[in-house]
């Protein structure tokens, strides 16, 4: 039994004080909740941007080139100036359905009374296993992530030849860096016939540097018994088998893995909230809310975003949502509609439309397409130049066409032909 | 020139520590000697860890009499040494004629062992107990309290509380040759210097072949065999309530799926392939796909994106036994040095093994004499995420690093990491296996640089000099001045 007078009555806690839980944290603040606190694992807030050293950042939430570090300062700047509470080294280890959660710290555990809770604790990177490379088991095997710690924050190269295997931003990024570092990179293996990240990095990252980009081939022997010595790749064919005869080794002591990064969901599925199959994040509706009373989702946790900009627009909607439901002011529709996945769609957010409010609506598609067009019932319909997984479509609903959308049936499909 | 040991054991897995805690009881100077960075690091931390009831082991062999009740000894050896030990139930299930011969005849096994909880179950209430389970199979038993440990755990903490009680202890030390002399001691030649001792036990594992060899006994041959297992993220562990085994007591073949004492799901381990050597713990596509295909046939709802990782594990048989069975006796060349040439299931009969040791040496003349005080007992390693809220709010207390938690998915804190790299953990792996942090389903992405750190903090090294599991593993690349310093 939880003793009552060591629990702390909370308005809002925000779990994660990335970019999207300092946004959130500092809307909320703006909308007037009184008594929010932030948890974060890490000793600084920031979350991932601190080690995403390259440029590229801020250009739609702040109209300027910034760095990874630059943008999280200017959010932690404007968390401070709202007098946000921020508790670093604290790890939030559950979350129980009346909105109590215990924090982990080195001031003891802590249990909280939460009115509302937002998720931000952003995504983790996928391993090898996720995507099954075959072989031995030795050191010099790293996540793109963290080998980009190591190298940006840490001050250490974690090897010098080195082999990446799937083409995400990370991935992508960090060939780049460990070349202007004085590294050797053998070639980057990606299974598809294209790239898993965004243009500009293939561009920026792969191309301006001439790094051997492998496309259509698969990786079927990791060698090393202490330190790896070597990888084996070969070529896939159009249905994705493997064309006899193809198999080549290349020689490295290091292995990078870009193969795609998850929502880490664990507290949420704890507390029973559903998660959506093909964003691996909770299924929510038009304001971020989860299928829990007053818990509510955005960033990296609820959908892996391509822009740190949409992750700190996603936050400010928590907030939104968060002081409209505090306060009463929020009217759902009559009839809710569901968005369903027509077309070469493999992710929507959100997934369901319950208020009449101005809406974005981020979509990914399943295969890259040439000029195309992206539909949304009848409501919507916009021309794109191409489509690509690794680029996050987002396209905005006004309330009125919401409600329109809810006049037509209960589910409406997108789609882009 | 010093005293030479009673005895020294080749080998810190679970057969080499447990010889070794036994061996500690009497007033004796003794040591083990070992190649890796921390015990039970070889052959004994990849394998299913179940400590299995005697239905597996052929009534009259030598392994059914060594590993009779051994859940009996490991009940006991967890509360004084404070290990985690689970018991759970098993099922053995059949899905045609052929595994069912292979069912019926553990049962036969079970029954004439003296097991007495082995009875034939119906599909009704195998559908009751594991719903999740494949149901179309023609074939069940059930039986009671099987254990599951964690071997690096257990290996570690024998040799921990043997040390406590004298013995000595010698990690990465490779022995390089051996040479019984004419005064009756044998002279251990290592990378580290010569050893003497007057009794030797070889219990190298996988290279126990060598060591007779090196000793002169090249009778011995051992016959690799190496399985494939899968490890499947603690958040679906609850789909299985208890340890599975489809048909397999052939060599060639077995199947299993359960819990493990972390609370993770093991599948294991498909058909054997002959490895090229004992480092060649590679998993190959075919084997992970053989594995997975068989995973999802027994359990159908099983999510394959849950893989947390996959590994191998070799075991061998031995030429001086037959049908698979132990050898744990003298050398072919001296009666002061013993063997214990074993299979699976190894680690069920390590007590059994240490038992059979003492009084091989005793016959051959040692004398084992009871220490007036023998500690029995050790401390136990703090586990955040196995403690009480009471306990954990007690322990910040005293430390506050206890709260800091540094493995987010296995929830393992920054004292913990401390806490063995003190008692023994020099590794990336060596903190791994006994702290548990980076085992969960980001397999260290965001723990390991910081252990990196940690390690550097408290061995008093360089970040470059840091290995994933010992000699030649760095985890990171010198940096260019450490290099040139090298030349």
């Amino acid at each position: 039994m939880i003793n009552n007078k060591n629990i702390i009555d909370l308005d809002l806690c925000v779990i994660g004080a990335g970019p999207a839980g300092l946004a959130a944290a500092t809307e909320a603040k703006r909308l007037g909740i009184k008594n929010v606190v932030v948890f974060d694992r890490d000793e600084k807030a920031g979350g991932i941007l601190a080690q995403c050293i390259h440029p590229g950042f801020g250009l739609q939430r702040f109209k300027e080139e910034l760095t990874g570090p630059e943008y999280a300062h200017r959010e932690l700047e404007a968390a401070l100036k709202q007098n946000v509470e921020i508790e670093l080294n604290s790890m939030v280890i559950e979350i129980k359905p009346d909105g109590i959660i215990k924090v982990a710290s080195a001031k003891g555990l802590k249990t909280y009374r939460c009115k509302s809770i937002i998720l931000a604790m952003g995504c983790r990177e996928r391993t090898r296993s996720n995507v099954r490379i075959p072989g031995t088991r030795p050191a010099g095997i790293f996540t793109a992530g963290k080998a980009q710690r190591l190298v940006n924050i840490e001050g250490f190269l974690p090897g010098r030849k080195a082999v990446i295997i799937g083409s995400g931003d990370i991935g992508m990024i960090m060939a780049r860096r460990l070349i202007l570092e004085g590294c050797q990179v053998e070639a980057i293996i990606e299974i598809n016939s294209y790239t898993s990240g965004l243009i500009r990095n293939e561009v920026q990252c792969i191309h301006d540097f001439n790094i051997p980009l492998l496309l259509s081939h698969q990786v079927t022997m990791i060698r090393g018994d202490q330190r790896v010595e070597e990888i084996t790749v070969a070529q896939r064919d159009s249905f994705g088998k493997i064309i006899p005869e193809t198999e080549k080794q290349i020689a490295c002591d290091t292995i990078l893995l870009s193969v795609g990064l998850i929502p880490e969901n664990e507290l949420s599925r704890n507390v029973g909230i559903t998660i959506d199959n093909s964003t691996k994040g909770p299924l929510v509706d038009n304001f971020l809310a989860t299928d829990r009373a007053n818990i509510f989702a955005c960033g990296n946790v609820l959908h892996v975003n391509d822009l740190v900009d949409e992750v700190s627009f996603e936050g400010e909607l928590a907030a939104k949502a968060v002081a409209a439901k505090l306060t009463g002011n929020i009217v759902k529709m009559a009839k809710e509609v569901k968005l369903t996945k027509g077309a070469n769609i493999g992710q929507i957010v959100p997934q369901q439309l319950s208020y009449p409010i101005e809406s974005r609506i981020s979509i990914r598609v399943k295969e890259p397409t040439g000029p195309t067009t992206v539909k949304i019932g009848e409501v919507l319909k916009k021309r794109l130049p191409f489509s690509r997984p690794g680029e996050m479509i987002v396209v905005k609903l006004t309330g009125a066409q919401i409600e329109e959308l809810a006049k037509a049936g209960s589910s409406r499909e997108v789609s882009v032909e | 020139m010093q005293q030479p040991y009673d005895v020294i054991i080749i080998g810190s897995g679970m057969i080499g520590a447990m010889v070794l805690r036994e061996l500690s009881r009497f007033s004796l100077k003794i040591a083990v000697i070992d190649k890796e960075t921390q015990a039970g690091l070889g052959a004994s931390k990849a394998s299913l860890s179940y400590i299995h009831r005697n239905h597996i082991n052929p009534p009259g062999s030598l392994r059914a009499r060594l590993c009779n009740n051994s859940q009996q000894s490991y009940r006991k050896l967890s509360q004084e040494l404070s290990l985690s030990y689970n018991e759970l139930d098993e099922i053995n299930i059949a899905f045609d004629k052929e595994q069912e011969y292979l069912v019926k005849k553990r049962m036969e096994w079970a029954l004439k062992n003296g097991e007495t909880s082995f009875r034939l179950i119906t599909n009704k209430e195998v559908a009751k107990l594991e719903p999740h389970l494949n149901q179309n199979f023609t074939y069940a038993t059930f039986s009671e309290d099987h254990g599951l440990i964690y071997p690096p755990e257990w290996a570690f903490a024998l040799i921990e509380n043997a040390k406590d009680n004298g013995a000595d202890v010698f990690f990465n030390t490779e022995v390089i040759n051996l040479q019984y002399s004419d005064n009756k001691i044998w002279d251990i030649y290592t990378d580290r210097g010569k050893f003497q001792a007057r009794y030797l036990i070889n219990a190298a594992g996988l290279y126990a072949d060598y060591i007779a060899h090196m000793a002169g006994d090249k009778e011995v041959q051992q016959f690799m065999t190496r399985g494939t297992f899968a490890i499947f993220d603690s958040a679906i562990a609850s789909i299985m309530k208890h340890i599975i085994y489809v048909g397999g007591v052939t060599p060639e073949w077995s199947q299993s799926i359960s819990p493990t004492v972390h609370g993770n799901l093991i599948l294991g381990m498909g058909h054997f392939k002959t490895p090229d050597s004992p480092t060649d713990t590679k998993v190959t596509q075919e084997e992970l796909d053989i594995i997975l295909r068989m995973g999802k046939e027994m359990i159908p709802t099983l999510p394959l994106d849950d893989l947390i990782t996959s590994f191998a594990g070799i075991k061998t048989t031995n030429n001086l036994a037959s049908d698979g069975d132990f050898y744990v006796g003298p050398s072919t060349v001296s009666s002061t040095m013993f063997h214990a040439l074993i299979c699976s299931p190894g680690i069920t009969a390590a007590p059994g093994i240490a038992n059979e040791m003492l009084n091989l040496l005793s016959d051959a003349g040692l004398d084992l004499k009871e220490k007036p005080v023998f500690k029995n007992t050790r401390e136990a390693l703090f586990h955040f995420s196995e403690a009480t809220d009471e306990q954990i709010n007690a322990k910040i207390k005293e430390n506050p690093q206890y709260g800091h938690l540094i493995c987010r998915c296995e929830k393992v804190s920054e004292g913990e990491i401390r806490e063995v790299i003190r008692r023994g953990a020099s590794t990336i792996e060596g903190v791994k296996h006994l702290s548990r942090a980076g085992m969960g389903r980001c397999q260290g992405g965001f723990c390991s640089p910081l252990i990196l750190k940690i390690l550097c903090e408290e061995l008093g090294i360089s970040p470059a000099e840091v290995t994933r599991r010992g000699k030649g593993s760095p985890e990171i690349a010198a940096s260019d001045n450490e290099e040139e310093h090298n030349d």
